[in-house]
């Protein structure tokens, strides 16, 4: 059923969107840039960086206004947006000092401060070295892959990535998405001997039966297979020697087509 | 009626220009991207170039944990939406042809486009072996 | 035994009331929560002892019973004797015999555990004539010091389950929202929302189940409102929220009680056994077709899941971390179903406004606040105890009149309400009345009622750094601006408060606390700035010397000031000697006293014993 079509202003420009959709999701559409640090399209919005605060209003709210995360606000008939304006700049501002206060050496945040004039923190610089950000998007993943592997513990400042009694996580598949996933690099993980170490972790990879590279952690194709029902077997061999093999099952069958044709 | 990418292995030469317009139409930052398409010399008469099929039914399309992977109305081919990609490599593993690759550095999936509806190394085949019609 | 019916509801409590009265008089010992610390059980306990020692007959004539918070918690272990109002306080479980002797006997009162005047100094008899009693107003505590809560019997003697009785057999659900909105009663657990609204727009929610739930995680340092009513009247809240459920359609509840109440989960669970088994909650409640049951949730021990959407995260099973709530949890919350979630004031509200009809509520309060407020009133205050005032009530009355005055008669310096969500007001703010709305525009907020009284010796930017500190281990730490804006606010205070503050911090806290104020996720960082910016407005003068000449000039922040004793003023009495646990002051009888300023920790237990005044900060 398709859903319900609605108008909405942002900066000056009246634009169409459906209902239910978020007004970044409207803004990326338009080509409007917000910036975030914790979105991702394959994942629920939470709205923690607060870097894609705007500004909204509507002519039926007697003047109101005020900042909400763009990420998880859904749009509605006659919402007016404002993008940028001095409280958001100032908000974003403060945002990224405070990140930086946390992870002065992350270059991620420092590039980012330097875009709204932090150089240097104006805070106290936190003791602990760390560039994670907290903003959940490893959690978050590991999640949405099935593995719930690795989430957050603790509260406040304390509040920090986990692994389940801080000893090498047991639904871990070593899949690496949250490596991938992660803005500034903090999760690492290393390849090496057809072994896959992260998060404490070995993961013996599984070697391709045709040309013995390895493709991906033992554990990772046990837990597509389940998850998938397709055959574990099937899931071994490389995209190369697969598409090898493919080439020559076509070419066979061309050849047995033409002794066909011929005889 | 749809465009299709006819391959005709018989006039394959197996001059691997197809993959070198690919490499060139998905380079990124002057790096030259990772070709969708493959050659392979096997002899007159008995070249294979082979890229994604565009399945039908595709299993990577079905696998994929975030939908990141879907058809593209216009143009037949099944795209891959880098922004909510998560880079698991589980789409590589999945597809039956080994059309499926992982770029090496961002780890999100690689696949043939169609370029949007210009296939390049249809464009640039010098004997008609790659056609889109 | 199954009470099936309005008629057998009416008839259970007539006969309970009957039962009661054919007991003459009524010990009533409190065991709310303060006169328990102060053992008010082994006071029960010994009253009990006496009793079983006296013949059959008297027996007879006199009962005996524990129940909640009766209020006046300065002056407990309280025993209130009944129908007198006969009022014993600082009882100890050796007065026990006399009290029974004394009572039994010719009606005489043991004198001198009677209430003292602090003005007159006579003895006041009953306590009604004190004026902590007769300026308030009790409707959500109108059990509570009352009744027994662990006698549902009594619950229902008192008039209990008949605003539900009445809801269910002869008012449409509308009707039941239609009369709490005419009421006026908004939220009493700080955030104020119009109560009928929110079932209102709750109950036109298209999506079914619905919920309907308590909040009883009373997380505010001081607060023990909702404890109180949780332990000493647990009926009048699953009342409540059975006429809500009613009103709204939900069929299913939970009242989320904080992990560190044991007790008053015990009670809510003893209370929703009975209710049960009588047929009051759970299944076809008094034949009337409406079902619905409540279980009880403990909480996870965090201060942030006292926030709606955390709460509900919390009941689910999942970390109680708040969402933005762009959309409702009227129209989302539980299980994302449309919730109604309350307050135990307010659920305790609801039966009186439905029995008493919504006029009633509406004739007490001011034009936007109706009805009464519970507070705890706590501090420098003289009768530290649980209240409940109409809205309207001045903090000044409040303060004085129910209050009694500061301890000692020092200075009023400030009074703290609504937690770490609210902030000071000053001696120039005593005149506002006490309303969701007033103390708001004043640079504070009602809250859910604690009430923290200050005088002279308190230092408010150490008051603003307790409540950071507590806000910034209380963040959940999902957003930047909350966990990281309110650790570095406190970083400040902390610098402040140390000798350590700079010119610019003050400009520094106003812009930081801006942001914090603008792009947190949840309520919880949207106030948590409220307790600094308060302190800033009335008394910038204390941060500045704090910043500017590094000095406490209230004398609590230690490396800030030195204790100092004036010639003038000592008398010689060495009663601070005696007090001051370094032996850091000298001196002969008679004869001025000194401080010793490197032994001195500066601790204040000189100044608090001196009765001259003559401890001085420099």
């Amino acid at each position: 059923m398709p859903a319900k079509l609605i108008n909405l202003e942002i900066d000056g420009r009246i634009f169409q969107a459906e209902e239910g959709m978020t007004i970044l999701e409207v803004a990326r559409r338009e080509g409007i840039h917000i910036p975030t640090l914790c979105h991702h399209d394959a994942l629920e919005p939470v709205g923690s960086c607060r870097l894609c605060l705007v500004e909204i209003t509507h002519r039926d709210w007697k003047g109101w206004r005020g900042l909400v995360t763009s990420c998880l606000y859904p749009v509605e008939e006659g919402l007016q947006v404002t993008t940028f304006n001095e409280d958001i700049r100032h908000a974003r501002r403060t945002v990224l000092d405070l990140l930086l206060a946390r992870c002065p050496n992350s270059t991620v945040i420092q590039k980012l401060a330097a875009e709204y004039g932090v150089l240097a923190t104006s805070y106290a610089k936190n003791e602990t070295d760390t560039n994670c950000i907290l903003c959940g998007l490893c959690v978050r993943v590991c999640a949405v892959k099935g593995c719930n592997a690795i989430s957050t513990a603790g509260r406040g400042v304390e509040r920090v990535i986990s692994i389940p009694f801080d000893e090498p996580p047991p639904d871990c598949i070593g899949c690496a998405s949250c490596a991938h996933i992660c803005p500034t690099g903090v999760i690492e993980f290393e390849d090496a001997d057809g072994v896959r170490r992260i998060w404490g972790r070995s993961f013996p990879m599984v070697r391709c039966p045709s040309c013995g590279q390895p493709v991906m952690p033992e554990a990772q194709l046990e837990f597509e297979a389940a998850k998938s029902g397709l055959d574990p077997d099937y899931l071994r061999t490389c995209p190369a020697c697969s598409q090898k093999k493919t080439v020559d099952t076509i070419r066979t069958t061309f050849e047995l087509k033409a002794v066909e044709v011929a005889g | 009626m749809e465009k299709v990418l006819t391959i005709t292995p018989s006039r394959c030469t197996a001059c691997r220009t197809c993959e070198l317009a690919c490499s060139f139409k998905h380079s990124r930052n002057g790096t030259p991207g990772i070709a969708r398409i493959r050659a392979f010399m096997f002899g007159e008469g008995r070249n294979q170039v082979v890229t994604c099929f565009q399945c039908d039914e595709a299993a990577c399309v079905k696998v994929c944990p975030v939908s990141a992977l879907s058809r593209n109305e216009q143009t037949g081919a099944i795209e891959v939406n880098e922004l909510r990609c998560i880079g698991c490599g589980l789409c590589a593993v999945a597809c039956p042809f080994g059309h499926m690759n992982q770029d090496r550095v961002n780890h999100l999936a690689i696949k043939c486009d169609l370029c949007g509806g210009e296939p390049a190394c249809a464009a640039f085949c010098p004997t008609r072996a790659l056609e889109f019609k | 035994m199954l009470i099936k019916s309005v008629k057998a509801l009416e008839d259970t409590a007539r006969q309970a009331r009957e039962r009661r009265s054919a007991v003459e008089t009524e010990i009533i010992v409190c065991a709310g929560p303060g006169c328990m610390l102060k053992g008010g059980l082994a006071v029960a306990g010994a009253l009990e002892k006496a009793l079983a020692a006296q013949t059959k007959a008297a027996r007879l004539k006199l009962g005996l019973k524990t129940t909640g918070c009766h209020g006046l918690c300065e002056q407990g272990p309280l025993v209130v004797i009944q129908p007198q109002g006969i009022f014993y306080t600082r009882v100890k479980p050796e007065d026990a015999e006399e009290i029974i002797k004394h009572t039994l006997g010719k009606g005489e009162l043991v004198r001198r555990l009677l209430y003292r005047d602090p003005d007159t100094r006579e003895r006041v008899e009953q306590y009604t004539s004190i004026p902590f009693y007769s300026n308030q107003v009790r409707i959500a505590l109108r059990n509570v010091g009352r009744i027994d809560p662990c006698d549902i019997d009594q619950y229902l003697a008192a008039g209990g389950y008949l605003g539900m009785a009445r809801a269910l057999s002869e008012m449409k659900p509308e009707q039941v929202v239609e009369e709490i909105t005419r009421s006026g009663l908004r939220g009493r657990g700080g955030g104020g929302f119009p109560t009928g609204r929110k079932w209102k727009t709750c109950r036109n929610a298209p999506a079914t189940p619905k919920y309907v739930l308590c909040n009883a995680d009373e997380g505010d340092p001081g607060a023990f409102m909702d404890r109180a009513i949780c332990e000493g009247d647990p009926h009048a809240v699953l009342e409540g929220m059975v006429i809500g459920a009613y009103a709204v359609g939900a069929a299913e509840g939970h009242i989320y009680v904080r992990e560190e109440y044991p007790l008053a989960v015990e009670r809510l669970q003893g209370a929703i056994e009975q209710a049960r088994q009588r047929g009051l909650l759970g299944e076809n409640i008094l034949g009337s077709g409406f079902s619905y049951d409540i279980r009880v949730a403990r909480g996870g021990g965090a201060f942030v899941c006292g926030e709606s959407s955390a709460l509900m995260k919390s009941v689910a099973g999942e970390v109680g971390e708040p969402r933005a709530k762009y959309i409702h949890s009227v129209i989302r919350g539980l299980h994302d179903r449309p919730t109604v979630l309350n307050n135990v004031e307010t659920w305790a509200d609801v039966p009186w406004i439905i029995t008493e009809g919504a006029e009633k509520f509406a004739a007490l309060g001011t034009e936007r606040s109706k009805g009464t407020k519970a507070f705890s009133l706590v501090g420098k205050v003289r009768n530290t105890g649980l209240i409940e005032v109409p809205m309207g009530m001045t903090l000044r009355e409040i303060i004085y009149d129910v209050g009694g005055g500061i301890i000692g008669d020092r200075p009023f310096k400030a009074v703290q309400t609504g937690g770490p969500s609210g902030g000071c007001l000053p001696a120039s703010q005593l005149d506002q009345p006490v309303d969701f709305d007033s103390l708001t525009k004043a640079g504070s907020m009602m809250g859910s009622g604690g009430m923290i009284v200050m005088d002279d010796r308190t230092c408010m930017v150490d008051v603003a750094r307790y409540f950071l500190r507590f806000l910034k281990e209380e963040s959940c730490g999902k957003c930047v601006p909350c966990r990281e804006g309110v650790h570095q606010l406190h970083a400040i205070l902390e610098r402040i408060c140390t000798g350590q503050g700079q010119p610019d911090d003050i400009r520094k806290i106003e812009a930081l606390s801006d942001v914090i104020v603008k792009a947190s996720l949840c309520a919880l960082g949207k106030s948590a700035p409220n307790p600094v910016l308060s302190t800033l407005r009335y008394f910038r003068d204390e941060y500045e010397a704090h910043i500017n000449e590094k000095k406490c000039p209230a004398g609590v922040c230690r490396s800030l000031f030195t204790f100092q004793i004036s010639a003038d003023k000592c008398r010689g009495c060495g009663l601070c000697t005696e007090a001051c646990p370094v032996d850091a002051i000298l001196g002969e009888l008679k004869h001025v006293h000194q401080i010793d300023e490197v032994k001195c920790t500066r601790c204040g237990a000189c100044r608090n014993v001196c009765r001259a005044d003559a401890v001085e900060v420099v």
